[in-house]
């Protein structure tokens, strides 16, 4: 079972990676000009109508009010409740809760375990439970409940709803496909041979430790390898929404940060005015060696 | 064309003559006793002379009045600048301005659809499926994949194949003309997703890369305002003389001397307007103008070339144009000294000079710039002028422009304000951040080209018409005057527009006009009778 063991770890690997990769790769794009949408989560006092400090007079002469727990509550009632599709789009709210919640508790069991295979976590006190028991076992059985429940009910959706199975891509369905095929695995292999998790519990610690677990039960087999496919894949799809909201929303949706002394716009700015243009309509004739600030201070007679 | 009902993106390449032309039996349909119109009376369609001169195989409308290519050559010269274009929107050399936002919408739409009953243009439309707000960004995603930077077979297996030619071409350029850029489908959006971005990204790429814009926005637009001074086609000279004309008409009406200031260096405020209200809508203006002086206000305007109008088309589809004209405007506030630039009732300069050119202007260029809004409810609740709400006492609804609202949060002012004034004020529904656009959003107001003004009339514009006779509902009677307050020129023009083909005026005794206007309407020192209830 060495073999299933290197997958994985390569898996997890490529997961971990690919979204460190994308994550650097979104965070390290140029400064972009402003484009916030209102209401914007941290204007204290004014979010409840959407309002912002462009209502005040002299605006840039008054302190700027930023509540930073405004936009945690906002992220927190949109991770916990699905507020914005139970509120735009009430028919898929219930299977991606659904769908959601179990993704919630079976990254956070991966998350339990690889910690739980930390040599020497297991022997303090009260951790050895994360080597495998009944707790782990309901965990893993309630996530892996939710998961199919919710997948089946946004495949079922998506299959049956003749607009939205329309407007679906070849990747919208595979990824559902993909994780069902998951879940119903991993349930057959909890249900058969791994109730209390000990075995999956094992496996992690032998991926950590680099010694792979020998003893494999067969059914225990399936599902690593799909979710091994399941984890190298996400990075390259659009579930890397579960990080790139943050960029979504703080860095867009809520950059309203105006350019006022003290801050470092103007110096970014600067930088990116100075890179070359080769937008080649006649109005600006880019050649690749014009900058930004040359086409922009010229008029342009087409 | 009952084999697209329900067209797949993939099929925006197939040769039909409209891909999923304008339903008539499903559109929105509006309270009484408008709900007897006939929906095909606001409705034109294409003669077979013009189909022929014209692209408007989408949905049997033409915006940009596109012309099939003459030969295979220019044909081939137009889909490898679509392909150029592609790779330049994912360059961080050629799009650093909005790559941050496209490549996160590009890269993470669910396709759950949960902004599609946002779109009020794809609802009122009865759910044609190709104004669904992710129909056109899938088509940029399957271009991108197939043919952008870094394209690949596996990209394109998992995101669908569309084939490039003409028709993807010409349907995707007339598509992106099919948004009002008004962004609810972003705020619906649990990722954050912006189909509204991709219709701005799309004109662009059409506009930077081949030359591809709407005639009102860019030859008649921007490239006029740079050339001549304004889009209108005013010199300073004229825009002097039409000022003039204003404060002799605004004094006659006042009752008092009015007198506009132009040029003075080191002013308080340099007030930028649309000149299109100079020309259209004259008594905005100069209700401006009788605030400001009356106020004590030390204030100015400036004849400089396009300081004269405060209007930046590029922010609808081209970020050279808006960059030209940002800096301009900036330069011009410098060079006077003033303390600040108050933007005039213009949605689109609100938010293209306060929000998106915000940091693009450095040092001292970046003059402190405000809204109209909070600066003039500041003047009516300090007292400053005199105010005799019961001039006001018609039925007034507030139209929340989206570029003050949902673009840049100006909620609360207008309606401090309006509480003020207008004792009979009620909301729309939805309002403030939620509200509808005009259905003249992005540009839509100024364009009506072919068969488009029609369109905007009975799919972008009638969501607005219904929420207007909802908020007038049993008043709705022509012996009753009542006032849509509108403060952007572009709306106005949108409203202008739906007033007349829906004859409101007529038969409700609609009218519309801006902000300032109400407050002058009610204040004591002026002459009662300011709004003169004529439609125009």
């Amino acid at each position: 079972m060495t073999l299933v063991s290197v997958w994985v770890a390569v898996a997890l690997a490529g997961f971990f990676l690919g979204c460190l990769y994308k994550a650097v790769r979104y965070a390290t794009m140029p400064m972009h000009v402003r484009w916030e949408l209102y209401p914007v989560a941290h204007e204290k006092g004014k979010v409840a109508y959407g309002g912002s400090y462009f209502e005040d007079l002299d605006w840039w002469t008054k302190p700027r009010h930023v509540s930073k727990f405004g936009e945690f509550k906002t992220i927190a009632e949109e991770v916990l409740t699905l507020k914005q599709v139970h509120e735009n789009n009430p028919p898929l709210w219930l299977p991606s809760l659904l769908f959601h919640y179990g993704l919630y508790l079976l990254f956070a069991l991966g998350g339990v375990l690889l910690v739980g295979a930390v040599p020497g976590v297991r022997e303090l006190p009260g951790m050895w439970r994360l080597g495998g028991g009944t707790l782990l076992g309901v965990w893993a059985g309630a996530g892996l409940v939710l998961g199919t429940l919710g997948c089946l009910g946004l495949l079922v959706r998506r299959l049956s709803n003749p607009a939205l199975k329309n407007a679906s891509t070849p990747a919208d369905f595979l990824h559902l496909w993909l994780l069902l095929a998951v879940f119903v695995t991993s349930l057959a292999s909890l249900a058969i041979a791994d109730r209390q998790l000990a075995v999956a519990a094992a496996f992690v610690h032998g991926l950590v430790t680099f010694k792979p677990h020998a003893a494999l039960p067969l059914v225990f087999v399936p599902q690593v390898v799909l979710l091994g496919v399941f984890l190298a894949y996400l990075p390259w799809s659009h579930m890397t929404h579960f990080f790139a909201k943050y960029f979504t929303w703080h860095s867009v949706r809520w950059d309203d940060a105006p350019n006022v002394g003290g801050t470092t716009y103007a110096a970014k700015a600067q930088k990116q005015l100075m890179r070359p243009v080769s937008w080649s309509a006649p109005h600006i004739k880019g050649d690749g060696k014009k900058t930004w600030a040359d086409v922009a201070t010229k008029r342009g007679d087409s | 064309m009952a084999e697209n009902l329900i067209p797949n993106v993939k099929d925006i390449a197939k040769a039909a003559d409209t891909l999923s032309p304008i339903d008539l039996k499903k559109i929105l349909p509006l309270p009484p006793p408008y709900d007897k119109d006939d929906p095909a009376a606001l409705w034109k369609e294409l003669t077979e002379q013009r189909r022929s001169e014209v692209d408007a195989s989408l949905d049997g409308v033409s915006a940009l009045s596109l012309r099939r290519p003459a030969d295979p050559a220019e044909e081939r010269r137009l889909l490898e600048g679509l392909k150029q274009g592609l790779k330049k929107l994912l360059s961080r050399d050629d799009n650093w301005t909005f790559l941050q936002q496209l490549e996160l919408t590009l890269d993470h739409c669910t396709h759950c659809q949960t902004c599609a009953d946002a779109c009020p243009i794809f609802v009122t439309s009865g759910r044609n499926e190709v104004y669904r707000p992710s129909f056109r960004a899938d088509v940029l995603r399957r271009l991108v994949a197939g043919h952008g930077s870094g394209a690949n077979f596996i990209k394109a297996a998992l995101v669908g194949r569309i084939e490039l030619n003409w028709e993807t071409f010409a349907r995707l350029a007339e598509l992106s003309y099919r948004c009002t850029l008004c962004r609810r489908c972003c705020q619906a959006c649990p990722i954050g997703v912006d189909n509204g971005l991709v219709t701005h990204e799309l004109r662009k790429l059409f506009s930077q890369e081949l030359g591809i814009a709407a005639r009102e926005a860019h030859a008649d637009g921007s490239v006029l305002q740079l050339k001549a001074g304004s889009s209108t086609g005013m010199s300073p000279e004229v825009v002097k003389d039409n000022i003039d004309f204003i404060d002799e008409e605004m004094s006659e009406k006042a009752g008092f001397e009015v007198k506009t200031p132009w040029d003075v260096e080191g002013a308080d405020v340099l007030l930028m307007h649309n000149a299109g209200e100079i020309l259209a809508w004259p008594e905005n203006p100069g209700a401006f103008a009788i605030i400001m002086q009356k106020a004590g206000i030390k204030w100015t305007l400036s004849s400089e070339l396009v300081a004269y109008d405060a209007i930046n088309y590029g922010l609808w589809y081209d970020d050279v144009q808006f960059s030209r004209v940002a800096l301009k405007h900036a330069e011009i506030a410098k060079k006077l000294k003033v303390k600040k630039i108050i933007i005039g009732e213009c949605g689109h300069a609100h938010k293209a000079l306060s929000v998106v050119a915000d940091r693009i202007l450095l040092g001292d260029s970046n003059v402190p710039r405000e809204s109209f809004a909070p600066f003039m409810a500041d003047i009516v609740e300090s007292g400053a002028i005199r105010l005799d709400p019961s001039r006001n006492d018609f039925p007034v609804t507030l139209h929340d422009p989206c570029n003050l609202s949902r673009a840049m949060g100006i909620v609360e002012p207008p309606r401090r304000i309006l509480r003020k004034i207008a004792p009979r004020f009620r909301e729309m529904t939805p309002h403030g951040v939620d509200n509808y656009c005009c259905g003249g959003g992005s540009g839509f107001a100024i364009m009506s080209g072919n068969n488009f003004a029609n369109w905007r009339m009975l799919v972008s514009g009638r969501i607005k018409v219904k929420q207007i006779l909802d908020a007038f509902a049993g008043e709705l009677d022509a012996s009753i005057p009542k006032y849509i307050c509108t403060p952007c020129s572009n709306c106005k023009g949108q409203f202008r527009d739906l007033i007349r083909g829906y004859d409101m005026f007529e038969r409700s005794r609609i009218m519309y006009g801006g902000l300032v206007e109400l407050i002058v309407n009610a204040m004591a020192d002026v002459r009662p009778g300011f709004l003169e209830w004529e439609f125009h």
